[in-house]
């Protein structure tokens, strides 16, 4: 077992995926995607629908950049990366819309909200535009998961402080008296706040102050 | 110049690809989306209604079962879907919210002041918050509220016939589904009074 464990740890994709699940996780780390962390974290089946869409938005629109890297000027990269996420947005969007109605109307404005996700950019310019596809897939995946994870510990904090429910199951007594801060957004800070000061503590990934 | 040009060719054919993608994917989910936004709107008015119906004969049912009546507010014309069973009446309503507009189907009974049922269709409301007027024991707070001669939609708990609770946490919400119910209560509910007084 520690064989494995060992000749994993060499395994490149490995290190991608770890990196994107904990040692640079887009928001406890990088600190990106706040935006939307906040605004759907006050449930958790919005959490899960908002990390399931970007993990696919993330992926797709990687690969792709990955595919064309070649042949992308450096001048107009970004703008190339925004047609693609919008694309793929845009895309996904209609095809629920015409095939899965309920599932649509439950993700509603979420689905808008991904071209607006720093995450999604951020992988593109960080990873896909210098890599092969084959890693470019690991390093959207596991930063995408990266953000479901971090989105539903605070989904579920909150849900449970502001709504007395978890997944829209009633866990609290009927006594429960519902913390609205906790639906609002600087719930979501207090309970992100803690969340990232918890992990970079447990992790020691923090700056010292030097003389 | 070559590199210019380069550049050019490259945002046009990005242009033309990611256009004509977008172009086919409309072309073949068009039909679906308007189809599955009419059968929402069909299932809204039968659950008003309380006609049961199944989802792949919902048009059957709905043409066999719902009288329309057009009428015209401020040159819009409206669809008022009538039961001609109990003569209640249904109307598509539709105002902004905070972030978008709010669609839904108000269903008023016979008296024309009751309101029945509210289905809400469309929303962008914040998840969570004003984006809790689609649940249905929320929605289920309107039932038997009357328009006397408004509704009020109250943060400080609803008594009297004509108040409904507000969201807890969503004000705007509350406040502008206030406003676009009672507008189309006014005008819309009066030009259909109208037609019947032509009768």
């Amino acid at each position: 077992m520690k064989k494995f464990w060992l000749k994993l740890q060499y395994k490149k994709w490995f290190n991608i995926t770890k990196d994107g699940l904990l040692k640079e996780n887009p928001i406890i780390v990088a600190v990106l995607g706040i935006c939307s962390a906040l605004a759907v974290t006050n449930r958790v089946e919005n959490a899960i629908a908002m990390g399931l869409a970007v993990t696919f938005v993330v992926t797709a629109s990687s690969l792709v950049v990955s595919a064309i890297r070649n042949f992308i000027p450096s001048r107009v990269r970004m703008i190339t990366y925004m047609v693609i996420i919008s694309s793929f947005v845009i895309m996904v969007q209609m095809f629920l819309e015409a095939y899965f109605p309920v599932i649509a109307a439950a993700l509603g404005a979420y689905l808008g909200l991904i071209v607006t996700n720093c995450i999604v950019m951020g992988r593109a310019e960080a990873f896909a535009v210098k890599n092969p596809m084959r890693y470019t897939f690991f390093d959207g995946i596991a930063n995408s998961l990266g953000y479901m994870w971090v989105l539903v510990v605070v989904a579920s904090v909150r849900e449970i402080l502001a709504f007395g429910t978890f997944f829209n199951i009633q866990i609290m007594s009927d006594n429960w008296v519902p913390w609205t801060t906790m639906a609002l957004a600087p719930g979501g800070f207090f309970i992100l706040g803690l969340l990232i000061w918890g992990v970079r503590e447990w992790a020691k990934n923090f700056d010292v102050a030097t003389e | 110049m070559k590199r210019i040009l380069n550049i050019m060719g490259f945002v046009l054919v990005m242009g033309l690809v990611t256009g004509g993608l977008l172009i086919a994917v409309d072309t073949l989910t068009f039909e679906r989306i308007q189809a599955n936004e009419q059968a929402l709107l069909q299932s809204k008015v039968l659950d008003g209604f309380d006609v049961e119906y199944a989802t792949a004969s919902i048009n059957d049912t709905f043409t066999s079962s719902v009288e329309i009546v057009t009428v015209t507010v401020d040159g819009v014309d409206y669809d008022i879907y009538v039961d001609p069973n109990t003569s209640d009446i249904s109307f598509r309503f539709e105002g902004g919210g905070v972030w978008g507009p709010i669609i839904g189907v108000l269903t008023l009974e016979s008296d024309l002041q009751t309101i029945k049922k509210v289905g809400i269709l469309q929303q962008e409301e914040t998840p969570g918050l004003g984006g809790r007027i689609v649940e249905l024991p929320y929605l289920a707070k309107y039932e038997g509220v009357t328009f006397t001669p408004e509704i009020d939609i109250t943060k400080d708990g609803a008594t009297a016939p004509n108040q409904v609770d507000a969201i807890s946490g969503a004000t705007s919400t509350s406040n502008a589904f206030e406003l676009i119910l009672n507008d189309h209560f006014n005008s819309v509910v009066q030009a259909y009074q109208a037609t019947l007084g032509d009768e």
